[in-house]
């Protein structure tokens, strides 16, 4: 279903060139946007949203910080991926699978922002679509580790600004977050 | 060769014959240390010897991989870890890699409710569930959701979790393109446990060098492969050992076979003055083999070093013969010089055959077996096989140096005197700082190894190998009972800070009553399906998503409790395999501590909690302080028993004291100028002493020996310097040694035959 959305996105608008769009978004020094993510999954009763703001600096820092419903904060600076989450701590997802699994969906959208399609391309296939104004980015882990959580990764943006990230799980369930940006 | 020539030899061949087959057919060398134990060994130090023996930690082999990208160091991670499994030389490998323990982590899931610490009557009540359900949902709307929900249907209330946080202890490495790394990203980690113990060198270094080829296979560009580890130094020092010991032992034969072929001119006497000491080792080592159960490597080492006296007796045979002179006739004046000779150290080491303590015993039969062998072999053999005259020395004029250095030393019998009072004053001032008991001075393990050990020790977050804690049971379930209540108060432990984590074989196979009492705790399907209804009527999770959870539960409450064989072929078999142990005191469940920064505080808990807080290094210390206390013991009483004889056998006290003051002397100096050195006196030592005494009651027998006349004399001095000669080349060069052990042993004898050539010629020779 997804494939076939971004295939007739594809089809219908003129052929984005990567590396333009990596240029573009690449421009950007840094950014900040407040975002509500939502998990819709068929063991809920309601989806389960949680918001809070991401904040981005050239080159490599990315910060994720979650006030509501429960506090965390996520951080990606150079390889370095810092999970504060009270009252468990980091321990709680220090399994060893679920590091790498944690550490690649952050990436996804670190690469992104920074425009680096070399990183991208190392963790995922990935299929550029649409136009400098609106377009889409489809990555697909390549890592089995990473594969048994995460079917795909879709990243919706327009011009240097993201404004959608879809995680499909391999569980079934979907999480979407819906970014307002603003960039520098 | 007369008739009764031929007959000796015959009955010599047939006694070596007759060793040898017996040596090949039976003879088990062991470099296990518990024939090394005194009898009052504490349990501690018996856990300890099984630990340094084959214990999990000292299996391990700490692998780093530097130089090169992120990329190409994790790829090279992968690609060894593949490789070093498939070798099947490794009962553990692992990178980190998630893949690598799928089949560990699936026996987990299986197992989870009889694992997991948290499972309870309570857990499985209305308001246990609802509790267990807020968390599970709150943690699906962190970062970590997207693991907690794939497990979700089939563990709600997260006993996966409860499981693992028990098994990863603090201070795991950072994970980085999936594998582990360093904190900087500049070393990708490895960890393996070898399947053969630390100390089987030969499959150490098949160990080593599969991990080098492994790495080599890699096609590193540039960077390179750090090893660490007890099996890995076991390796090194069997390279070194290889290098340095033959260099330098082919270095000090050169040198005795130099100095011997310029006193006999003659290849054939040559090879028969080699005769007796070969004899002595093959019997010594027979002897030890017949009367114990195996061989001590030790034991053959600190024997070979002592039976080092042996190769002198023919000196004194040979070099005492006048020109032309058969060498029955020179036997006549000098046999019973020679007896006392080889009588002293056989009672010296009588003593010691005597002791209860199996590792100084064979020490001593070795020694007494050996050195009596190599002396009938002189007495015996060497005039029966020597058809050739010897004597050709004597006519050697530019040998009269040996004699101006006998006379020099003769004459220096008051600076000697002030040697041995200012080497007494140095012994009385260092008296208790004379000893180093801690074996680890004498590592032959260098500065940088240790270094690179600690480093990858800290950066992977392995255990400690100094500290270990005991809890022990008659049962291998008692011990498991017992490893959980030690694992309870460690919990407190690492709480309050006193180490940062451990690992417990309870964690990983509880006991039976501990999985009884959870299997116990489980409802039955129809009463936990109500309460989970219950649960969820007020929950944000939808009801009939839980099935695969219901099915669970009913299989573990009737299903068999965990064991070994539901473990077969994990790593964490080999975990439990590795902290469980048995041996003649029962079963012992071992905790592997990381990073303890309290150990007193530690040991103060155990013993109040009724476990045992185990210092390896402490243990291993007083190991080898009880060995050398009671040779100490033996010692003096094997030199009462000399003084004794020579009594009897010289007619007077007093001519044995002109024997045994000299090498008392001797030894003293020895002593006082290794204290000078900066060195401080251990086990290696007092056996290279040993050997000191040895050589030098022998010096000053030959020296206090009647002469008949000047020439007579002469001989008996010439022969000595020869020996001296010869003693100091080939200790002196083991000094040369990097490794310390052989290096201190090389020293001490190398100094202790100038010293007692010195003390014997100054002391012992009658007046003019």
């Amino acid at each position: 279903m997804l494939a076939a959305g971004l295939l007739s996105v594809a089809v219908a608008a003129p052929r984005l060139d990567a590396s333009r769009l990596m240029q573009t978004l690449a421009g950007v020094r840094s950014a900040s946007a407040s975002f509500v993510e939502t998990r819709y999954s068929p063991l809920l009763k309601s989806p389960l949203v949680s918001h809070g703001t991401l904040s981005y600096r050239r080159p490599d820092r990315l910060e994720k910080i979650v006030v509501s419903p429960h506090q965390e904060r996520i951080a990606l600076h150079g390889d370095r991926l810092t999970i504060d989450s009270p009252p468990a701590g980091r321990r709680e997802i220090s399994l060893d699978a679920g590091t790498s699994g944690i550490a690649t969906l952050i990436e996804a959208v670190r690469a992104t922002r920074a425009g680096d399609l070399a990183r991208l391309e190392r963790d995922f296939d990935v299929v550029v679509s649409g136009t400098l104004d609106d377009w889409q980015l489809r990555l697909k882990p390549r890592a089995a580790d990473v594969g048994q959580y995460v079917s795909a990764v879709g990243v919706w943006g327009s011009g240097p600004r993201l404004q959608r990230v879809e995680v499909w799980e391999a569980s079934g369930d979907r999480t979407v977050m819906e970014i307002d940006e603003a960039t520098d | 060769m007369t008739r009764r020539a031929r007959v000796l030899v015959a009955a010599w061949l047939l006694l070596l014959g007759a060793c040898g087959l017996w040596l090949y057919r039976n003879l088990t060398l062991t470099t296990d240390l518990s024939a090394f134990l005194p009898p009052s060994a504490t349990p501690a130090q018996r856990i300890l010897l099984g630990q340094l023996r084959d214990g999990a930690a000292s299996r391990l082999v700490l692998i780093g991989l530097e130089g090169g990208s992120e990329d190409t160091l994790a790829r090279a991670s992968s690609e060894i870890a593949h490789r070093l499994v498939a070798s099947g030389l490794f009962a553990y490998v692992s990178n980190g890699a998630a893949g690598a323990n799928r089949r560990d982590q699936a026996v987990l899931f299986e197992h989870r409710y009889l694992l997991s610490p948290a499972v309870g009557p309570e857990r499985f009540s209305v308001r246990g569930l609802e509790a267990a359900l807020a968390e599970t949902y709150r943690l699906l709307g962190t970062s970590a959701g997207v693991l907690v929900r794939a497990t979700l249907p089939a563990d709600p209330t997260g006993e996966m979790a409860q499981v693992l946080r028990q098994l990863v202890p603090e201070g795991v490495p950072d994970t980085r393109r999936g594998v582990w790394f360093s904190r900087d990203g500049g070393r990708a980690l490895l960890v393996a446990q070898s399947r053969a113990p630390a100390f089987d060198a030969d499959a150490q270094r098949r160990v080593v060098r599969t991990i080098e080829q492994a790495y080599a296979a890699t096609r590193p560009a540039a960077g390179r492969v750090l090893l660490a580890g007890p099996g890995v130094f076991a390796a090194n020092i069997r390279a070194t050992v290889d290098s340095d010991v033959w260099r330098l032992s082919l270095l000090g034969a050169a040198l005795v076979l130099a100095i011997l072929y310029a006193a006999y001119r003659s290849a054939a006497i040559l090879a028969v003055s080699f005769i007796p000491v070969a004899t002595g080792l093959v019997v010594g080592v027979t002897a030890v083999g017949l009367g114990f159960d195996e061989l001590q490597g030790i034991t053959l080492g600190f024997g070979v070093t002592l039976l080092g006296e042996a190769v002198d007796y023919p000196t004194y045979l040979l070099m005492q013969a006048r020109p032309g002179e058969a060498l029955g006739e020179a036997l006549a004046r000098i046999a019973p010089t020679l007896r006392l000779a080889v009588l002293t150290t056989v009672l010296g080491a009588l003593a010691m055959a005597l002791s209860s303590f199996a590792g100084l015993a064979q020490l001593g039969v070795f020694t007494v077996a050996g050195v009596a062998a190599a002396g009938l072999a002189t007495r015996w053999l060497v005039p029966a096989v020597l058809s050739v005259r010897p004597g050709s020395l004597a006519a050697g004029k530019g040998l009269a140096w040996l004699d101006r250095l006998a006379g020099a030393a003769r004459r220096a019998r008051w600076p000697a005197a002030a040697l041995v009072l200012g080497a007494l004053a140095l012994v009385a001032w260092r008296h208790d700082r004379l000893w180093d008991d801690d074996l680890s001075s004498l590592t032959p393990v260098s500065a940088s190894d240790k270094q690179l050990d600690r480093e990858l020790r800290a950066q992977l977050g392995a255990p400690s190998l100094r500290y270990l804690l005991v809890a022990r049971g008659a049962s291998r379930e008692a011990a498991l009972q017992a490893s959980e209540s030690m694992a309870a108060w460690l919990g407190g432990a690492v709480r309050r800070g006193w180490l940062s984590g451990f690992d417990v074989p309870s964690t990983y196979l509880p006991s039976e009553r501990t999985q009884e009492a959870r299997r116990a705790a489980l409802p039955e399907r129809s009463v936990l399906a109500a309460r989970l209804g219950s649960a969820l009527r007020d929950s944000p999770f939808r009801a009939g998503a839980f099935a695969p959870f219901l099915d669970d539960v009913a299989r573990a409450r009737s299903g068999p409790l965990l064991d070994m064989r539901d473990l077969g072929g994990t790593a964490i078999a080999f975990k439990v395999d590795s902290l469980l142990v048995r041996n003649e005191d029962g079963w012992n469940a071992l905790a592997m501590l990381h990073a303890v920064s309290a150990p007193a505080e530690l040991a103060k808990k155990a013993s109040a909690q009724g476990d045992e807080f185990i210092d390896l290094k402490a243990e291993s210390n007083a190991l080898v302080g009880t060995y050398k206390n009671q040779a100490l013991r033996y010692i003096a009483l094997g030199l009462a028993c000399i003084t004794a004889l020579l009594a009897f056998a010289l007619g007077s006290l007093r001519r044995a004291a002109r024997v045994v003051a000299p090498t008392l002397a001797a030894v003293t100096i020895d002593v006082g100028l290794l204290l000078l050195l900066g060195k401080k006196l251990s086990l290696f030592n007092l056996v290279a002493l040993l050997l000191v005494v040895g050589v030098g009651l022998n010096y000053a027998l030959f020296f206090a020996r009647r002469h008949v006349d000047d020439e007579d004399k002469r001989r008996a001095q010439r022969s000595v310097v020869v020996c001296a000669g010869t003693t100091l080349s080939a200790f002196g060069c083991l000094a040369l040694s990097r490794i310390p052990v052989l290096h201190e042993i090389g020293v001490t004898v190398a100094l202790g035959a100038v010293l007692s050539l010195l003390c014997a010629a100054a002391f012992a020779a009658r007046p003019e």
